[in-house]
């Protein structure tokens, strides 16, 4: 008898990147995770400079402070704030829809009707915009 | 039944993030934003405007409440992530119990230099 695979539909870490047809949703995911492993990544840098420079003085901080005002690690700290309004207002929108917000009221299943991510995708362009916004608002502070 | 309790601290520990490290974000990028408005602030990472903040009890307390809920956040979402391709069960208890031996030695040595600042 043959056996009978379990998970075919498994991706593997092929799925980190795609997953198959699904759309904007899917692809706010792959950011989700990116934002947050990035944001990890300089987590580690951050606490080094709080710590270990901040430790040694005035002089160690103000050294430091004056490498981090280079332009690349000026883009470089614009994206982690970036990518903190990005990871936080999706990581509300996925807690808000885990728990059902913004499904609507329920309606009848005549043909053509609107699956769960449709009636919710309103919303989740609302909060595409937001996260525009506020990216525009914080590279105002930088070009300022 | 465990897993689901730390699914839901994943999401708790997120909110309180975004509060935190919005206070954060604002005070540390938005101070031009902000002066534009009125406010009168100094350069957020001037060494006088961080011994400020770094000598107040209140500011000490949110900064090692947002560490502790950041590196819960971050490692139990890595451990997700390295979840999905692990096929033992062996080996995803080594990376857990591994990633909260890392989770405590991090926050002892974040938590550390902001009470010796403090003390000091």
């Amino acid at each position: 008898m043959k056996q009978i695979r379990p998970r075919q539909n498994y991706l593997g870490a092929g799925g980190w990147v795609w997953a198959g047809n699904y759309k904007l949703e899917r692809y706010l995911y792959i950011l989700h995770r990116v934002t947050g492993l990035g944001m990890l990544f300089f987590v580690i840098f951050h606490l080094i400079e709080t710590t270990f420079f901040r430790i040694q003085g005035q002089d160690v901080w103000e050294a430091t402070m004056a490498l981090l005002q280079n332009p690349w690690f000026e883009v470089g700290i614009y994206l982690v704030a970036v990518a903190f309004v990005y990871h936080a207002l999706n990581g509300l929108r996925l807690i808000l829809q885990e728990f059902g917000f913004f499904l609507g009221k329920p309606t009848p299943p005549i043909y053509p009707y609107k699956d769960a991510l449709r009636k919710k995708r309103p919303w989740t362009l609302a909060m595409v915009a937001v996260i525009v916004i506020l990216a525009l608002v914080f590279l105002l502070n930088f070009i300022i | 039944m465990w897993r689901t309790r730390l699914h839901l601290l994943h999401m708790l520990t997120g909110i309180l993030i975004a509060v935190l490290l919005g206070i954060h974000m604002v005070i540390q990028h938005l101070d031009a934003v902000l002066r534009f408005f009125g406010a009168t602030t100094t350069d957020p990472t001037s060494w006088g405007s961080m011994i400020a903040r770094a000598s107040q009890g209140i500011w000490v307390a949110l900064y090692i409440a947002l560490l502790a809920f950041l590196l819960y956040h971050a490692l139990y979402g890595l451990r997700g992530v390295i979840l999905e391709v692990t096929t033992s069960v062996k080996l995803e208890r080594i990376i857990t119990w591994s990633f909260i031996i890392i989770g405590i030695i991090v926050f002892i040595w974040g938590a550390y230099v902001p009470v010796v600042l403090l003390s000091s």
